[in-house]
């Protein structure tokens, strides 16, 4: 529809009546100014003045029967399709899915499967497309006989209204043995309306994802040089002497300082750390069998929006979504978040941020998309390496990162113990995923909206 | 907004309640303070998230009360889909087709008179419009002086500027644009917003049983028998946030969640809920249903709403 005033859109001058977006308030009548005025210079009003409550004032009348009216003349416009871009689908009634015969569109770059000649569609992708008013999708023609089918030409067979691109793609779903439900779909066309690229995780079909072992060449390429690993070798040697393991027996009896030399704080509070913890750099596994009706699966990979995406090769995904249906599911069990962690990547935080930075990102997250009755609401689980980050080893104000060769510092003493420690697989107690999540299903800190991450 | 014949059906799909029909979906929020979620994509403002179209999702609660209340009922679209139009005759098929045509037409003429009338304006802004129709324009408080000089200045414009005139396509004689576009008119695409027509009403008896509602619905129809609005709270950690007032115009008021009579919770739940209400100037609203009170009534058509008490909690900032 952009082109209907193309032709004229250079010649425009500024527009003497010019709605100023912030004077006004948010709501439909906004919007319909916007579009009646100039498509070119649309952009969204900001949060508006509501008021309190109702005091029956024929002013506030007034303005929600104009809001109202502006909704309804929002919601009553029409899709159409000029000839010039009209792009003409077929809904295939054995896979839920529809297909275009001619590509000729920038949307296909980041939607839909081609197979020669032909581009597949799936079902949220081919209803997005017709929500959008991109794709006309007609119904196929029952086959009576081969001769009839074979004379109807595809604009001759009846257009898809929007309720039934509803009703068939989602509604016809449980018939066909595919998943794709009203919540799935809200997910994908807001996060397609905010401009990401999405994509179904895998075919949906396996009874879930496959494991997601640690990648740990990733890791080595951080690592020091083998000059300051030489300095860390020695102080290594040096250290250790002075922390004796402690044994089993050595727990029980004594107490868990023994007398002696102690050189630093660091030494005396890792004897005191006696409880085990979990190794995140070790494969994972599952705690479940495997069940194809879990809802805490990976449903969408999502790529931020850039320029030479090619759908062919899309490489790793900006984020992984799993979206929930907030009324048939309750938070996720320990297990339940295991396993679906499981099947995230390895992603351990960048070494060089801070303490708070790593713990909120944590070795594996996933982002649960929980849907509302249409409203989703965004929320980021990370397993959180807590064992890994040492408080009593912190040091921010150190640079890092320096070669050998200086004078003695020991500041630089510590910290290269420390990262030495880090290296070594620490043990960690694996009740540490209930602890993390809180008994009601709030949003862990910084796990907010999607753009906010 | 033309009027709606009630009961108007809702549309159930997999499990969902989803209104198409625009004019339902005003008098679902005028009438019966059913506002429901917009889920779908405006079309041609398919780039934002902060305002959404047709279908408007509701919440089974929603749904139900305005089947209980006999508003409303139930239609199967996937059914009524699977034989409306995967086996449609052939000649519905073209009559179908022909009377889309048609809509397509006119909305090609419709648009074509809004562009000529754009190009018309801009042309006015430029000061390039033919001398017959910038006089009509002219104010009448104006004197006759004053509007012979403007038609002169425009002429002598006009003469200059036809070589950037027909760049446009608009020719220069007044009679000849209304011939151009009649011959251009082609006939757009449409697809429609229902599907009824083609299909034709399911009749209210075939409707669907009435839908499952969770243990919290006894507050939700209570909230809205007291003229409130609600729309899904789980942004907020509750079931409802209920307003004063169509969320058009008003601010929420409550943070609702419903629970059994004799249901047991934490105290946890009354802080968490309480201090999150107060932090964003709601407050928090718990209510359960009687189950003996409400059987007692049970006896009469409507639900009895004495059996439902609420209670609301803020934080005293004391």
């Amino acid at each position: 529809m952009a082109d209907e005033d193309e032709d004229l859109s250079h010649l425009r001058g500024p527009e003497p009546a010019d709605i100023d977006l912030s004077d006004e308030t948010q709501d439909f009548r906004f919007l319909d100014k916007l579009i009646v005025q100039d498509k070119g210079t649309l952009s969204l009003p900001k949060r508006g003045e509501k008021d309190f409550e109702p005091h029956a004032t024929s002013l506030q009348l007034d303005t929600l029967e104009a809001s109202r009216q502006a909704m309804h003349n929002v919601l009553s416009w029409t899709r159409t399709h000029t000839r010039k871009n009209h792009i003409l689908g077929v809904y295939h009634t054995e896979t839920n899915m529809a297909y275009v015969e001619k590509i000729k569109s920038q949307h296909f770059q980041t939607i839909g499967k081609a197979k020669g000649n032909i581009l597949w569609l799936l079902p949220e992708e081919a209803l997005f497309m017709v929500e959008r008013g991109t794709l006309d999708c007609r119904w196929p023609v029952k086959q009576i006989n081969d001769e009839e089918h074979e004379s109807v030409r595809s604009e001759e067979l009846a257009p898809m209204s929007l309720q039934a691109a509803y009703a068939a793609f989602i509604g016809f779903e449980g018939g066909i043995g595919g998943k794709l439900t009203l919540e799935m779909y809200t997910v994908y066309a807001g996060l397609k309306r905010s401009g990401y690229i999405v994509f179904r995780t895998g075919t949906w079909d396996d009874e879930r994802a496959e494991l997601q072992y640690p990648n740990l060449e990733k890791g080595k390429s951080t690592k020091r040089s083998s000059w300051s690993s030489y300095f860390s070798e020695v102080w290594q040697r040096l250290s250790k002497p002075s922390i004796p393991p402690l044994t089993a027996s050595a727990l029980q009896f004594g107490p868990l300082l023994k007398p002696g030399l102690y050189r630093n704080y660091a030494d005396i509070y890792r004897l005191l750390q006696t409880i085990p913890t979990h190794d995140r750099k070790a494969p994972p596994e599952f705690m479940l069998t495997a069940d194809s009706t879990n809802p805490f699966r990976i449903t969408f990979d999502v790529y931020k929006a850039a320029t030479k995406f090619k759908k062919s090769e899309r490489g790793t995904p900006d984020f992984r979504i799993s979206v929930i249906n907030a009324r048939e599911t309750s938070i996720p069990t320990a297990a339940q978040l295991n396993d679906l962690l499981a099947t995230m990547p390895y992603d351990p935080p960048n070494p060089a941020d801070n303490m708070d930075r790593k713990l909120l990102h944590g070795s594996r997250n996933v982002i649960l998309a929980v849907v509302d009755n249409g409203i989703p609401s965004y929320m980021r689980f990370a397993d959180v390496p807590v064992s890994d980050e040492r408080l009593y080893e912190r040091s921010d104000r150190a640079p890092r990162g320096k070669g050998g060769g200086r004078q003695y510092n020991p500041a630089r003493e510590l910290r290269m113990v420390a990262e030495l420690a880090s290296e070594t697989a620490q043990k960690s107690a694996t009740s540490s995923l209930t602890d993390r999540l809180g008994r009601r299903l709030k949003p862990p800190p910084r796990g907010a909206n999607i753009r906010d991450i | 907004m033309a009027p709606v014949a009630e009961p108007f059906p809702i549309s159930h799909i997999t499990g969902r309640y989803l209104l198409f029909d625009i004019d339902a979906i005003s008098h679902a929020r005028r009438e019966h303070n059913i506002c429901g979620v917009l889920v779908g994509t405006i079309p041609n403002l398919s780039q934002q998230n902060v305002f959404l179209g047709v279908p408007l999702e509701l919440m089974p609660e929603e749904a139900r009360v305005l089947i209980e209340q006999g508003h409303a009922y139930l239609v199967d679209e996937a059914e009524a889909h699977q034989t409306g139009f995967a086996q449609m005759k052939r000649e519905d098929r073209l009559a179908y087709l022909q009377t889309l045509d048609q809509q397509g037409l006119e909305r090609a003429k419709v648009i074509q008179e809004r562009k000529e009338e754009r190009s018309e304006k801009v042309l006015r802004e430029k000061g390039l419009v033919p001398m017959k129709q910038e006089s009509s324009c002219v104010a009448p408080s104006e004197t006759s002086e004053s509007t012979s000089t403007p038609s002169l200045g425009i002429g002598i414009s006009n003469k200059e500027s036809t070589a950037e005139l027909s760049l446009f396509g608009r020719p220069s004689d007044p009679p000849k644009p209304v011939a151009l576009p009649e011959t251009k008119l082609e006939a757009q695409f449409i697809t429609p917003t229902t599907s009824y027509p083609p299909l034709a009403p399911r009749s209210v008896n075939s409707s669907l049983p009435l839908p499952k509602v969770a243990q919290n619905y006894p507050l939700f129809r209570y909230l809205h028998s007291m003229r409130y609005f609600s729309m899904p709270g789980l942004r907020f950690g509750c079931h409802y946030s209920v307003y004063p007032g169509d969320p058009l115009r008003f601010h929420s008021h409550f943070l609702a969640t419903g629970i059994g009579w004799d249901e047991e919770f934490d105290l946890l739940d009354i802080v968490g809920g309480g201090r999150l209400g107060t932090g964003v100037k709601k407050a928090y609203l718990i209510g359960g249903e009687d189950s003996d009170k409400a059987t007692q009534n049970a006896s009469g058509d409507a639900p009895n709403e004495e059996s439902v008490r609420a209670f609301s909690i803020e934080w005293a900032g004391l």
